[in-house]
């Protein structure tokens, strides 16, 4: 048994599985991998809290849409112009907190 | 194959309005691993996806008839929501059969052929599933109560603006293979939720879905569903296959590697950026490179 | 309820008529509930629109409401809010890596009516207040984005919203954009500057469940009685601090991060989490907490100085989306702020609609409501906070030396004699790297600042 005082570890798949996300059928953000090829900082990386953008071998990123928060840390933080095209998802869709 | 659903489709000229069913559920309910108890919150609660192709497809028999679409629902005060997602998308009445409780399949189909009966529906459209996974019984209850015919578990559905009353749609079956299935009104057909994908409801909608009237009905009373007996009550216990073990002769070390395919070479995992169509030229390739595709 | 077979006329047509209105508040946020409210009860058609599928589905916050004032818009309101704990006692917390500095207070007079804040869920209070301006009249349309500003009245006067629905113009005489951080209707009124990230914070939270019992044991809490914890130091090389609120049966612990500085860091806001939590001093509260929600959202931190300008003609912005939201500190205060300025823009949206002046002259009742209240009159007083707050000395450097000076003054030395507080504070101050010359000013920041 796990004792009372242990921090009960999570994945961070379980940690965005607590979470409701009304996925749309449309992407609302998009992320041009090409204009992020030249990018030096990388910012939304380690700050986009929902942990969306993955930086691949060839320099570009892989966005996905599915469990974003909405926050829009991500077009805040990048000063690339061009590479983050944010809008809200379709109403009705994407995340809904229960319990914050 | 095709096989008429029931004798020939004599087209019944005046199919009535088409009756859309929904459920409503919590889409994220909560189970205590140790009491087993159900911890469900409104909010979270919606039609299914298969709820939702099915509304999709009684709007477009009803434009393609010249009919109109009922919404029907059977459940709490709160599931008025999903009768209301219903009216903004243009069905133009709604039936909630009040039940404080979830009902059995029996009680829940009994209730729903009730409305079919009181506004004249003919055609019935379901999901296949709700978010519950519930026994799934509920159409061909329904079916059942009503006399009529059945077109279950829809993976494709068409009307035809020349034959009202008339559907015709494709099925799974076991083994991979397919179904055409022909129905003519009074029919019960379901739909996986990939048959269509509900309309955006207009604005003028929801404007007006807002304050629409909603008829409440009593629940039917006793279930008329006739009663069977099942067949078999033991686990199902597919037939196995009998597949070729390693070499007896091998030195054991060969066999495990053989059986778990631990030291078996595998491909490299690629990560590769493609246009749809070249990513599934692609994604072929390398199944057949596996030997997964011939 | 009828039985089957009898039968009610239903009529769900919406003739272009319906889609037009007085006013059009976008965003059932406190800010917006509380002006359509107000729009409502003056007898004027509203529409409150909402992009989520229930009014605060989109919205977190650390977790205390200040709803005081509610007490003349909704009188008693105590009695039906939907309240997790009420908060009796609130403390300040230093941490460094090792020690920590608490300064705790408790009052039992906010755990009784008029109480003072209280934790509460956004999904639950939100909802709540959207449903008092529905009472009154509002019309509260869910899951429809508003995508833009119909600007065709004279002059570019804004005329409604366009949304993300089919036949989707929404025609009003007034829009009061209540929208929240990211705002795009303000923006594309023109009202914002371009957006610095320098002015925003994130806030990453988790909510963690735990028997009511606990919480109450752990935190030495009377049933229903809850704490406030506001943490600095807990962030790193972030600008930032954390939080630590008690709901009836969960916990409510987070960040909150500077954009620029979170930009550089390479540290994810949940790893800091996962650090705040594992400090010493919070480690036992947080003990055995199940993981039942992760959130983030943006603040605008800035405050007074990011502002936009508030009025525009047919268009007034209130709460969050006019950066309305008070972080300063011990202070983290938005959703009062938002209802209060989302009274303000109702009364002054209304009073225009009466006088069929909805021009910028005929709403600038809005911005001399704001600045006769508490949410201009604070946000003034309390304009250079934001800027002291994040800076470096402030997030690390203090917390170090306050520490360091209380550890010093309570370690007991013997057999060596105490020493005397001023020397050992002139000590640690000289060993700190802090200069006095900073110190002195950054005191008098302070007190002009805050005093
Ligand atoms: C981490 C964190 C901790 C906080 N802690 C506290 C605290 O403890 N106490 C406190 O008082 N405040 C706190 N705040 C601040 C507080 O949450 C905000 O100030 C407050 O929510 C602002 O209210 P609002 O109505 O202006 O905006 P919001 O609450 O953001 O509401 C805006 C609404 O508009 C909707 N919307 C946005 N765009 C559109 C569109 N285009 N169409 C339709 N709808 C739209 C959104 O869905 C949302 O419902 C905190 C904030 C954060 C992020
Ligand atoms: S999205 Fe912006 S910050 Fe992120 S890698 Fe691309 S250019 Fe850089
Ligand atoms: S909006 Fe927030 S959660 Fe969504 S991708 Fe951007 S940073 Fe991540």
């Amino acid at each position: 048994m796990i004792p009372a005082s242990a921090p009960v570890p999570v994945s961070f798949e379980d940690r965005m599985a607590t979470v409701d996300f009304r996925v749309a059928a449309d992407a609302h953000i998009t992320v041009d991998g090409d204009a992020c090829r030249g990018c030096s900082t990388r910012a939304c990386v380690t700050a986009c809290p929902a942990n969306l953008f993955v930086p691949m071998a060839d320099g570009g990123i892989l966005f996905n849409y599915e469990q974003c928060f909405e926050c829009g840390t991500c077009y805040l933080v990048c000063d690339t112009a061009g590479a983050i095209t944010w809008r809200y998802p379709e109403g009705g869709h994407g995340v809904a907190f229960r319990r914050s | 194959m095709t096989v008429p659903a029931a004798p020939g489709p004599a087209p019944a000229a005046a199919p009535g309005p088409v009756l859309a069913c929904r459920q409503w559920a919590d889409r994220r309910a909560d189970v205590d691993p140790l009491t087993g108890t159900v911890t469900s919150d409104p909010r979270s609660a919606a039609a299914s996806p298969a709820d939702d192709a099915a509304l999709e497809c009684a709007l477009r028999m009803a434009t393609a008839w010249g009919t109109h679409v009922v919404a029907v629902t059977v459940g709490p005060p709160g599931s008025e929501a999903v009768l209301r997602e219903a009216l903004a998308a243009g069905a133009e009445r709604a039936v909630r059969v009040d039940a404080p409780e979830p009902g059995d399949a029996a009680s829940v189909a009994a209730a729903i052929a009730g409305v079919a009966g009181m506004v004249g529906a003919r055609a019935v459209l379901c999901g296949d599933m709700g978010w519950g996974r519930g026994s799934g019984a509920v159409p061909a209850l329904v079916a059942a109560v009503l006399d009529a015919r059945q077109a279950l578990g829809l993976v494709d559905l068409a009307t035809d603006p020349e034959q009202p009353g008339v559907v015709t749609g494709w099925r799974r079956l076991d083994g991979g293979r397919r179904q055409h299935l022909r129905a003519a009104a009074p029919f019960v057909a379901s739909v996986e939720g990939g048959v269509a994908l509900l309309r955006r409801a207009p604005l003028a909608g929801v404007l007006g879905a807002g304050q629409a009237t909603i008829e409440v009905v009593a629940p039917a009373g006793t279930c008329p569903v006739p009663s069977w007996t099942p067949s078999s009550t033991g686990p199902g216990r597919p037939r196995t296959h009998v597949v070729d073990g390693p070499d007896p002769d091998d030195p054991v070390r060969r066999r495990v590697e053989l059986l778990t395919g631990l030291t078996a070479e595998r491909p490299a995992r690629r990560v590769v950026r493609a246009e749809p169509v070249d990513a599934a030229h692609q994604l072929i390739a390398a199944l057949a490179d596996w030997g997964e595709w011939s | 309820m009828s039985a089957p077979g009898s039968l009610t006329a239903s009529d769900n047509a919406a003739s272009s008529d319906a889609a037009r209105f007085d006013a059009v508040v976008v965003g059932a946020g406190p800010a917006g509930s509380a002006a359509a409210l107000v729009l409502a009860r003056r007898g004027h058609r509203v529409c409150l629109l909402e992009r989520g599928p229930y009014p605060g589905s989109k919205n977190m916050y650390g977790g205390v409401v200040y709803p005081r004032i509610l007490d003349e818009l909704l009188p008693g309101w105590w009695e039906e809010a939907p309240v997790q704990r009420w908060v009796t006692r609130r403390a300040t917390m230093m941490l460094t890596a090792d020690q920590a500095l608490t300064v705790d207070f408790r009052s039992e007079a906010w755990g009784q009516p008029p109480y003072n804040g209280a934790t509460a869920l956004r999904p639950d209070f939100d909802a709540w207040l959207a449903a008092k301006a529905v009472d009154a009249g509002a019309l509260l349309v869910t899951s429809t984005t508003a995508t833009g500003l119909l600007r065709d009245g004279p002059g570019g006067t804004v005329g409604g919203v366009t949304t993300d629905r089919p036949g989707g113009d929404l025609r009003a005489r007034v829009v009061v954009a209540c929208d929240g951080v990211n705002s795009f209707l303000a923006k594309e009124a023109g009202l914002y500057g371009k957006p610095d990230p320098a002015n925003y914070t994130l806030g990453a939270k988790e909510v963690l469940a735990l028997p009511a019992a606990t919480i109450e044991d752990r935190f030495a809490l009377g049933p229903g009685q809850g704490a406030d914890f506001e943490i600095i130091g807990c962030t790193g090389d972030i600008a930032g601090g954390g939080f630590l609120y008690t709901n009836r049966d969960s916990l409510a612990v987070g960040v909150v991060l500077h954009l620029p500085a979170l930009a550089a860091a390479g540290v994810r806001p949940e790893q800091l989490i996962a650090g705040l939590k594992a400090h010493p001093a919070v480690a036992p509260l947080v003990a055995g907490g199940e993981l039942v929600e992760y959130s983030a959202h943006l603040i605008p931190e800035g405050g007074y100085d990011m502002m936009p300008t508030l009025t525009g003609p047919g268009m007034l912005v209130a709460g969050d989306a006019a950066a309305m939201c008070l972080a300063a500190g011990i202070w983290l205060e938005g959703v009062n702020f938002a209802i209060g300025s989302g009274m303000a823009a109702g009364e002054s949206a209304a009073e225009a609609l009466e006088r069929g002046d909805v021009s910028e002259g005929g709403l600038s009742g809005y911005e001399r409501r704001l600045r006769d209240g508490f949410v201009l009159q604070d946000h003034r007083r309390l304009r250079h906070a934001p800027h002291l707050l994040l800076s470096d000395r402030v997030q690390r450097r203090y917390p170090q030396l306050a520490c360091d000076i209380v550890e010093d003054l309570f370690t007991v030395t013997n057999p060596e004699p105490k020493p005397g507080i001023g020397r050992l504070v002139r000590r640690r101050v000289a060993s700190s790297g802090v200069r006095l010359r900073h110190l002195a000013a950054d005191s008098w920041r302070a007190l002009r600042t805050f005093g």
